[in-house]
């Protein structure tokens, strides 16, 4: 029976005589999956070179760390266990400091790391001569990037004066284990040996210096005995004893958060391809609707018909899946290019097979879910449809639930597979489910509004109904491009806006140049040594132990996204308020009718905790508690370069806290460079940040990170431009018609070119004009809630991007429909007589 | 003054490594205001000589004058004009636009010549074939007399000189094409347009002023 078999010859003719909606359908099912195994790839690549062995990454199996010098238990504690044979210890000295070159009156900010032998108990710190790091590290000896090298003027061999003392370049850095990539430090490295520590003159009490003690286990299976012991002795409040396993890296948090972000725009994609996948082949069976309708008048049952058409889009989907496949790999290599400049050269791109396997489950799954309606809608299409005109209705059911509930159950557990965090993955998928809703019925709006639009000009009124041309997915279409845009927008105008608020919008008056760690028997001189009047804000570090009473968990307040309460603040003190502050809680800074120690907060860290006017915050400086009640709450009225302080405390009450001072200045920039030279030459200890040169650096890196991610965003376009081709495929037929009968009735060529260049105008200007309504409602959310920055709407900006969408819309609409333009009425005609 | 003449034109098409002479030296000429049926069996080339007539098609050889105008080599857009203006059609199939209702179907030619009455014009086209009611219908709307009505009004809004039908009443129903007919006809008298009318029917040349049969691309009688 004729039904019980597969029609070979039928599955190839359907699909040849189909090609370009079947090119279509393979290209939405490749894009579904493309930028996923690309990302995976490269990701489980990353992983596998760099940050999965973390003792490489830490250098270590325990770590000791602090903003304050090691306290006396720990370092005995540490002494025990290595007269015990249990470890043996490095400890590590990392701060910024401006260095000189002896000859010349050049100086430059560098990150200097003070190493005692031993360091790095893991992975090696690579030199340009090849040699081994400590035979070449001795006292009296350095070892610098190349960086310095260059911009100093310098060689191996010369000198390099460095705080108070002055050393011999030994050799050059190329890579050093604990820090894999460098390209959020404010200056090169400089690699000095701990015998010259206390020679340098750099490190004194209230010095911005990040204390290590690095520790290697002689037995592995004593680790986490020996981090408890370190643990149980450590100072909890301002010393954290880790293991590689559960310290978290800054570099891994930069990728993971990095790739996570890629990841929900992978994603992203993912859900608009499968809107393709679903518009392109709804799109291919209305053109076999009046075949299906004869299948079934001579006899075919609806289960032989989806039968057939399961096989058709098996063989499409796995085309489609291989495809993405292969360019997925393609592509993975391409971000080796994309990631110059923040990946080290040691990163091996590698085929991730496992990568490999996901991306082909998800491509066959994405198929199947996306397709489950259009192929069950195949039992609608009765045979009497081939002798009436009437469109074919296709029933609401429990199947068209089914089908939804299904998609939505895959987006989260896909979600939550990609990125490992249930909150922030449900966020994820609310937030696309909002953005798809919004856009919806958006869409829905203009459309409706548009449909009625009483037009008087033929060519605007004609191109208008084109886009309700039966079979258009116009609707797929406008939601499509609508969401990708938005993603796009959005990005674009966040970008800006950060780009406006710190970088380019940069006031004549900010500072310009900050010198940091001024020791308070230095102010006098240094003011004079400086020859000019400026402010100087004292600095006394303190970490919060309490709030209320309650002690604040800091292993909880590190897993917060954003700024946390676990982190070293910088107390100040000061009556008046900053130029840029205001205050929004409390009637003046400090009450006269208190008797505690009062506190001023600034709103941004008192959000954190909901802090309040009376509230109680216990400080710990240098391991002295302190208690304070929050007097006022602080607001700054703009965001800028110029110096802030969330917790500031009235004059008297921190005076004799161990701090430095700082200072921001404003002058020439071709004075920044001799100045720092003269504060450094008589205040080795000063470190001095050139701020314009820095916010260069950040700007680099800023517009690297932002690239790609509108590279990957970039391929949700794709999904749109894939469904208005097949759109422009599926009408292919009435637009000929269409354009046959302009021509009869004495229309020009250009008048048909004109009718369907504006109507895809149109699209491209709704899409585009939704889009930037809700990218501006999102950016404006974003910037104001989030970075608590003035919101730019960038209007003129704005224009260029709906300009350069209605240019891409028409480009991909047009280029199919150009045969279509120069086809001769009389060829139709005949056609249209034969049949 | 003949409005539309074809002198010794010929007409091959070219099928896989066929050549198909589908009209052969065939010379004609069409008086203003005559009623021409052009009759014959099917593959005689009567719609082909109708295409070629009405400049939608090119002759292989030979020229195809309208209003004395040699349009043999002119371009289809410079043919345009003459279609909006000049010619009105009517086809077997009635090709209306699927898009358009019957009233934006009949008001465009109008439109497309910026004509100020292209509305009323239509309105009241469609009022005298009967259909005020279906203005706003659809073509898939109507029935096929009731297109049939649409493209006739359309054919005739912008006052052409000349109408050519390519069977008309081929997809109607006895009833429907008799009155289909009669419409057409009585447009033709009122305005004394040219109508070359294409049919097999030979009640429906009976009516006509003149009369030629093709055979096998050839004008074998003319009456």
């Amino acid at each position: 029976m004729q039904n019980s078999f597969l029609h070979r010859h039928f599955i190839v003719r359907q699909i040849a005589r189909s090609r370009r909606q079947v090119i279509v359908l393979i290209l939405c099912v490749a894009l579904s999956i493309v930028t996923l195994i690309s990302l995976n790839g490269f990701s489980m690549s990353v992983h596998n070179s760099m940050l999965n062995d973390a003792r490489t990454l830490h250098a270590a199996d325990i770590i000791i760390q602090s903003n304050y010098d090691l306290s006396p238990a720990v370092i005995n504690a540490v002494a025990g266990l290595e007269k015990k044979n249990q470890i043996i210890s490095a400890r590590v000295w990392e701060f910024y400091s401006v260095v000189r070159n002896q000859n010349s009156q050049n100086s430059l900010l560098t990150k200097i790391k003070v190493v005692q032998p031993g360091y790095p108990f893991y992975g090696r710190v690579i030199l340009k001569s090849g040699r081994e790091f400590d035979a070449v590290l001795n006292s009296g000896s350095i070892i610098v990037a190349q960086a310095l090298l260059e911009r100093l003027q310098l060689h191996v061999g010369d000198a390099l004066r460095i705080g108070n003392t002055t050393l011999t370049i030994a050799d050059v850095v190329l890579q050093e284990p604990d820090q894999p990539v460098n390209f959020f430090q404010l200056g090169p490295r400089v690699f000095i040996a701990a015998e010259d520590l206390k020679t340098l003159g750099l490190v004194a009490k209230g010095s911005r210096v990040w204390y290590r003690c690095l520790i290697k286990a002689l037995d592995e299976r004593n680790i986490q005995s020996i981090t408890n012991q370190l643990s149980a002795a450590a100072d909890e409040d301002q010393e954290r004893v880790e293991t590689s396993r559960s310290a978290r890296s800054g570099i891994k948090r930069f990728f993971d958060n990095l790739l996570f972000d890629l990841s929900l725009i992978c994603i992203f994609t993912l859900l608009l391809a499968g809107i393709g996948i679903q518009s392109t082949l709804a799109a291919f069976l209305k053109e076999k609707e009046k075949t299906i309708a004869v299948m079934k008048t001579v006899g075919a049952t609806s289960q032989f018909i989806t039968r057939h058409y399961i096989v058709i889009l098996t063989i499409l989907g796995l085309s489609g899946t291989l495809l993405g496949l292969l360019c997925g790999l393609l592509l993975q290599n391409a971000l080796d290019l994309l990631f110059s400049g923040l990946l080290p050269k040691s990163v091996k791109l590698m085929i991730s097979w496992q990568a490999v396997v996901e991306g082909l489950c998800i491509g066959v799954l994405v198929v199947g879910l996306f397709s489950f309606i259009p192929l069950h809608r195949l039992k609608d299409i009765k045979p009497v449809s081939i002798f009436r005109k009437e469109r074919i209705r296709f029933k609401i059911g429990a199947p068209m639930f089914l089908s939804a509930s299904l998609i939505f159950a895959f987006f989260v557990l896909l979600v939550l597979r990609q990125i490992k965090e249930i909150k922030a993955g449900l966020y994820f998928v609310l937030g696309v489910i909002l953005l798809i809703v919004v856009t919806s019925l958006l869409t829905a709006l203009v459309l409706f509004v548009l449909k009625r639009l009483k037009i008087r000009s033929l060519i605007i009124r004609q191109a208008l109904k084109g886009l309700f041309r039966p079979k258009n997915a116009t609707r797929p279409i406008i939601i499509t491009l609508t969401a990708s845009l938005s993603v796009i927008f959005s990005i674009y105008l966040i970008e800006e806006n950060l780009d406006a608020a710190f970088i380019q919008s940069y006031p004549p008056a900010a500072p310009n140049l900050f010198f940091l760690d001024i020791q308070p028997s230095q102010l006098e001189r240094f003011s004079k040594t400086l020859g000019m009047p400026t402010e100087y804000y004292p600095i006394i570090r303190a970490k919060i132990l309490a709030i209320n009473g309650k002690k604040v968990d800091r292993k909880q307040e590190r897993r917060r996204r954003g700024d946390n309460l676990a982190r070293t603040f910088n107390l100040t003190y000061r009556d008046y308020l900053l130029e840029d502050e205001v205050i929004v809680k409390g009637r003046s800074l400090y009450r006269n009718d208190w008797g505690d120690l009062q506190v001023s907060v600034m709103d941004t860290v008192a959000k954190i905790q909901r802090m309040k006017i009376g509230d109680r915050i216990t400080f710990k400086i240098q391991g002295v508690p302190l208690q304070a009640r929050i007097s006022s709450i602080r607001s700054r009225t703009r965001e800028s370069i110029r110096p802030f302080f969330y917790f500031v405390f009235p004059p008297g009450t921190l005076q004799n806290a161990p701090q430095t001072i700082f200072t921001a200045l404003r002058i020439e920039k071709h004075r920044i460079a001799s100045l720092q030279t003269k504060i450094v030459e008589a205040f080795p200890n000063v470190s001095a940040i050139d701020v314009t040169s820095t916010l260069t650096i950040f700007t680099a890196v800023m517009k690297k990170l932002s690239l790609i991610i509108r590279f990957f965003a970039g391929f949700s376009i794709v999904a749109g431009i894939l469904i208005i081709l097949s759109s422009v495929l599926a009408t292919r037929f009435a637009r000929i018609q269409e354009a046959v009968y302009y021509k009869i009735l004495g229309a020009r060529s250009r008048f048909v070119v004109n009718v369907f260049t504006l109507e895809n105008m149109l699209l491209g200007l709704v899409s585009a004009a939704l889009a930037l309504i809700i990218s501006q409602v999102g950016s404006w959310l974003i910037c104001s809630e989030v970075f608590d920055i003035a919101y730019r709407p960038l209007i003129d900006k704005c224009a260029l991007l709906i300009g350069g969408t209605v240019v891409l819309v028409v480009v991909v609409g047009l280029m199919p429909s150009i045969s279509i333009m120069r086809q001769k009425p009389i060829s139709y005609l005949r056609e249209q007589t034969q049949e | 003054m003949p409005v539309v003449e074809a002198k010794q034109v010929t007409k091959t098409y070219t099928i896989g490594d066929r050549d198909i002479r589908v009209l052969d030296n065939v010379s004609l000429s069409v008086q203003e205001g005559e009623f021409l049926v052009v009759e014959g069996s099917s593959g005689s080339g009567k719609s082909t000589l109708l295409s070629l007539l009405s400049g939608l098609d090119k002759p292989t050889s030979g020229r195809v004058f309208l209003k004395e105008q040699d349009i043999t080599d002119t371009s289809e857009d410079d043919l345009a004009p003459l279609r909006n203006e000049f010619i009105g059609f009517v086809f077997q199939s009635f090709h209306l636009v699927p898009s358009l209702t019957a009233l934006e179907n009949v008001m465009f030619p109008a439109e497309l010549r910026h004509d100020a009455e292209a509305f009323d014009k239509a309105a009241g086209l469609l009022k005298r074939v009967g259909l005020q009611k279906r203005i706003d219908n659809f073509p898939h709307q109507l029935s096929g007399g009731e297109m049939q009505r649409v493209a006739m009004c359309r054919a005739v809004i912008n006052n052409p000189k000349i109408i050519f039908a390519d069977e008309p009443t081929g997809n109607l129903d006895s009833e429907n094409g008799q009155a289909v007919l009669e419409l057409l006809l009585e447009f033709q008298k009122e305005r004394k347009t040219t109508l070359v009318l294409v049919t097999h029917s030979l009640d429906i040349a009976k009516l006509a002023d003149r009369m030629i049969i093709l055979k096998d691309g050839r004008i074998t009688t003319e009456n």
